[in-house]
């Protein structure tokens, strides 16, 4: 931990540099101290050797080497020191968190912390998703891309409707947790969605760019993060605990077959969990994240496994990380459905989130968590496949009062079939 | 202002020469054709006095004498066209006949020259028709709809229903005021909590509840991109959304844009070349999303606010049905659930039919959902219900099929609700926000509601503590 303080002071150091992220200069109320050279940060070849472990343990893009380049050259001193100075900020951005020491042993390896079962479902012969909501016509998702895209879809019925339950059984279960509701942007300044560790740039992005150059959300974290960016709290208002609901983009693509249909796709609707806290109390609110989540699954009846993340699966901001995956009978696989995430002060550092610690008075950068309450289209192939029987699929006991008092979906013959014409001849 | 925007928002749609929704065959090697509409010259120009009205009144600047010139231009070339066809076809026949009952060599070799002659012929001609075409054709989708016998003939704008006056405040209140309830950025990023953000979630799926319980409305979730050429179809100013840049992007002429799934356009891919039983309709569908027009409330400025966001959540509405006469008793059905839902809030609010030139293209009528906003001193559009005839099916190619022919359907819907816009007045004419009342509130059972409470009382105990 010692040796990411003196990270934190040297990217700390850069940041204070007129040139760089004027995001998190503008509007910052006087939490950061000036630098002293005494404070000056000497990084150790053997702290830089540490630096690059975790990197390699995370299995992230090692730019320590590059890092040691440029130290040394900031040590040789010359004309070009804001460049450097500049170059080095940049990296120390794309570092990843440090790693919690219990996850050093898990060989790269998930550890199943518990299993759940409620319901008994068949070894074999349990139909996929979208079959089933074809057969109902509760979906479409073919011959669509020319239109609304590639991996695009439609909810219909019943189906649509389940996906409004689910938001507000998960809202009302959230509320009853002490969380308050935020209305979202789902458009966003490139630098905030920077900001969660999030890259904007390059083939690979998963983020998507309009043409005023702002970003879409592709997840709700990023707009609490910046609703709180450059805010200083008072400890007594910690932890600060919000929900959000929003749509979410994501510019990835899958042709993996087991990611088919609504498994993977570009936009949809989730429920988010989103904290600020003390060092103290981040440990203990994760475990609260997953309890709220492994709450909420339970309540639903399906049957899921909650996973400890080891460094390889943790992203860059996480310090630690659960993930919850359900057990999708019809294509006889595990899925993540749900996550939470303890990002330490990782996050808060490049937002300027800090709060004003009660015993010193002094200003400490904050923690922030995240976590997935109920994300849509995962959800709905777990309890689509894990509640089907011949011709109907039965609604889970607490969604029914937020279905209008409906047991079981059904078809419903006011929906067309998709029955498509190529053309017909102009007059 | 307002007009202002109108004429350069009809100026940007007629500016743009090259179409995504009809793609001549020499373009289709780089831009490939997704969807042909059926080109209806005989029914566009069947009563060109009201044509030539639609036009008149929408204020759009289309020369009707030019496009008829253009037309029969195209007409003589394409007739001409289909003769070459037609005598390739009847040589190509005799060829084989010829062939079978062993016809001379010289009787053979003289008709495959003449099918060449004819080959090249309509080669030629097809190029020399490819521009004609692309002027002809880009014109004609550029022609408005008929205009409703509903729509005002002046340029003022008709009320048809109005719940409470407006009242007289001399200082009202500013929504923005609220910081507890909103935390405004600008016209992309604002936030709203507590009940605001409740109301937001709260209101938008009671509506829709509402439609599908009282209405016999169908649910739907759908998608946010729209591509360029349903707004084409639907004849949309592409100013009104933004723009997504996609990496892979293989028919450039087709981008795609952010409307959300709240939006009118949001439905239409879904039903485009869809060919309906008519036991179906009509086809009642109701949806919930966002919606990201980024222009539409810019009426409100200049100063930003919730009336000027871009963002909103929305309750969309679609019907679709067979007749003319159908569609005008569903446009009153939708309205009337939307009356119930605005009279329970006991709001001023009032609907209006909008002025010809506030119209898009594909619209022949529209009504217009308005809130009273008192920071404004004006009435503010929370949602808008339009009649597209079978202007929009026809670009869509969406059916029904009766005996041996196709009837395109008629369009009615739009937004039933923005509850951004909705939010901002009910601060400001001070009523709480409270969903639980609202026409279609989830009415949750006694052990629901009882266990909330407990859990509520507890967590309150526990806050005690901290």
């Amino acid at each position: 931990m010692k040796l990411l303080t003196n990270v934190r002071k040297l990217l700390l150091r850069c940041r204070q540099s007129p040139t760089l992220r004027p995001m998190t200069r503008t509007k910052t109320t006087t939490t950061t101290q000036a630098h002293d050279a005494a404070d000056e940060p000497a990084l150790t070849s053997a702290q830089l050797d540490e630096l690059e472990q975790n990197v390699q343990l995370r299995q992230h893009k090692n730019n320590v080497p590059r890092i040691r380049q440029l130290v040394e050259a900031l040590r040789q001193g010359g004309q070009t020191q804001d460049v450097i100075r500049q170059q080095l900020a940049a990296e120390l951005q794309q570092l990843p968190n440090a790693t919690h020491p219990r996850l050093l042993a898990y060989d790269n390896q998930p550890l199943e912390l518990a299993n759940y079962k409620h319901r008994v479902l068949p070894q074999q012969g349990a139909k996929e998703f979208s079959e089933l909501a074809r057969a109902l016509s509760l979906y479409r998702m073919e011959h669509l891309g020319n239109y609304t895209g590639h991996k695009s879809y439609y909810l219909t019925g019943q189906l649509a409707m389940l996906e409004q339950a689910i938001i507000q059984y998960a809202l009302r279960s959230l509320t009853r947790h002490g969380f308050k509701l935020i209305s979202v942007p789902d458009i966003l300044p490139r630098e905030i969605i920077e900001s969660c560790g999030m890259r904007t740039e390059g083939e690979r992005t998963q983020v998507y760019k309009l043409d005023t150059d702002q970003c879409l959300s592709g997840t709700s974290e990023m707009a609490l993060a910046g609703f709180f960016a450059n805010r200083q709290l008072m400890e007594w208002e910690l932890p600060v605990k919000v929900a959000a609901v929003s749509r979410c983009y994501r510019a990835e693509t899958s042709g993996l077959h087991e990611e088919k249909g609504i498994y993977r796709v570009h936009q949809f609707t989730k429920v988010e969990m989103f904290a600020i806290a003390t060092p103290e109390q981040s440990e203990p609110m994760l475990e609260e994240f997953k309890n709220i989540e492994i709450d909420l699954f339970k309540q639903l009846g399906i049957n899921f496994r909650l996973l400890d993340m080891p460094p390889c699966e943790l992203g860059a901001p996480a310090y630690q990380k659960y993930d919850i995956e359900a057990w999708l009978p019809g294509r006889q696989m595990w899925g993540e459905i749900s996550s939470c995430s303890n990002c330490t002060d990782y996050q808060a550092k490049r937002l300027n989130v800090k709060y004003n610690r009660a015993r010193d008075a002094a200003l400490i950068h904050a923690h922030t968590l995240n976590g997935t309450a109920t994300a849509i289209p995962r959800l709905l192939i777990a309890l689509v496949e894990s509640y089907q029987s011949a011709d109907s699929i039965q609604i889970p006991e607490v969604l029914v009062p937020f279905m209008n008092g409906q047991r079981t979906i059904t078809k419903n013959k006011k929906i067309p079939e998709t029955k498509l014409v190529k053309f017909i001849r102009s007059a | 202002m307002l007009k202002l925007r109108g004429v350069v928002s009809k100026c940007f749609f007629l500016r743009r020469h090259i179409s995504a929704l009809y793609i001549t065959g020499d373009k289709a090697n780089e831009n490939y054709v997704t969807l042909q509409p059926f080109l209806d010259f005989a029914g566009t120009f069947r009563d060109r006095a009201v044509l030539e009205q639609s036009i008149a009144r929408r204020g759009l600047a289309i020369d009707l004498e030019e496009m008829l010139t253009k037309y029969a231009t195209y007409q003589t070339h394409h007739e001409q066209l289909l003769r070459l066809e037609e005598e390739r076809d009847a040589i190509t026949k005799e060829l084989k006949l010829l062939t079978k009952s062993g016809g001379s060599a010289a009787q053979l070799e003289e008709l495959r020259a003449r099918g060449k002659v004819l080959r090249n012929e309509v080669k030629a001609l097809k190029q020399s028709l490819y521009p004609i075409e692309d002027d002809f054709i880009h014109d004609f989708l550029h022609l408005p709809n008929g205009l409703h016998s509903h729509c005002p003939q002046t340029n003022v704008e008709k009320l048809i229903y109005r719940h409470k006056t407006p009242p007289a405040v001399e200082q009202p209140r500013w929504h923005l005021d609220r910081k507890e309830l909103v935390h405004f950025v600008d016209n992309n990023r604002y936030y709203m909590m507590e009940k605001a953000a409740h109301f937001d979630v709260d209101a938008m799926q009671a509506l829709a509840r509402y439609f599908v319980t009282h209405g016999d409305f169908v649910q739907t979730s759908n998608p946010d991109f729209v591509r360029c050429v349903l707004l084409e179809a639907n004849a949309t100013p592409l100013s009104q959304y933004h723009l997504v840049r996609e990496e892979h992007l293989l028919n450039k002429l087709n981008t795609a844009y952010l409307t959300g799934g709240g939006a009118f356009e949001s439905f239409l891919g879904t039903l485009t070349k869809l060919c309906v039983y008519p036991s179906v309709l009509p086809l009642r569908y109701v949806a919930c999303g966002r919606s990201y027009n980024r222009e539409e409330a810019l009426a409100y400025g200049p100063t930003p606010s919730l009336y000027t966001a871009t963002q909103t959540n929305a309750v969309q509405s679609l019907v679709a049905t067979q007749t003319e006469a159908d569609a005008d008793a569903a446009l009153e059905h939708v309205l009337n659930l939307a009356i119930d839902f605005y009279k329970s809030l006991d709001i001023p609010f009032r609907i209006v039919y909008v002025t010809a030139e506030r119209l898009t293209p594909a619209e022949s009528l529209r009504a217009s959902i308005e809130v009273y906003a008192p920071s404004l001193k004006r009435y503010v559009c929370v949602g808008r219900i339009s009649n597209y005839g079978d202007f929009v099916s026809k670009r869509i190619l969406f059916s029904t099929r009766r005996d041996k022919h196709y009837d395109f359907l008629h369009l009615v819907g739009g937004p039933v609700l923005y509850t951004t816009r909705l939010i901002a007045a009910l601060i400001e004419l001070g009523v709480k926000l409270e969903a639980s009342k609202l026409p279609g509130a989830l009415q949750l059972g006694p052990s629901v509601q009882a266990m909330s409470q407990h859990q509520r009382d507890l967590q309150e105990f526990k806050d005690l503590f901290k």
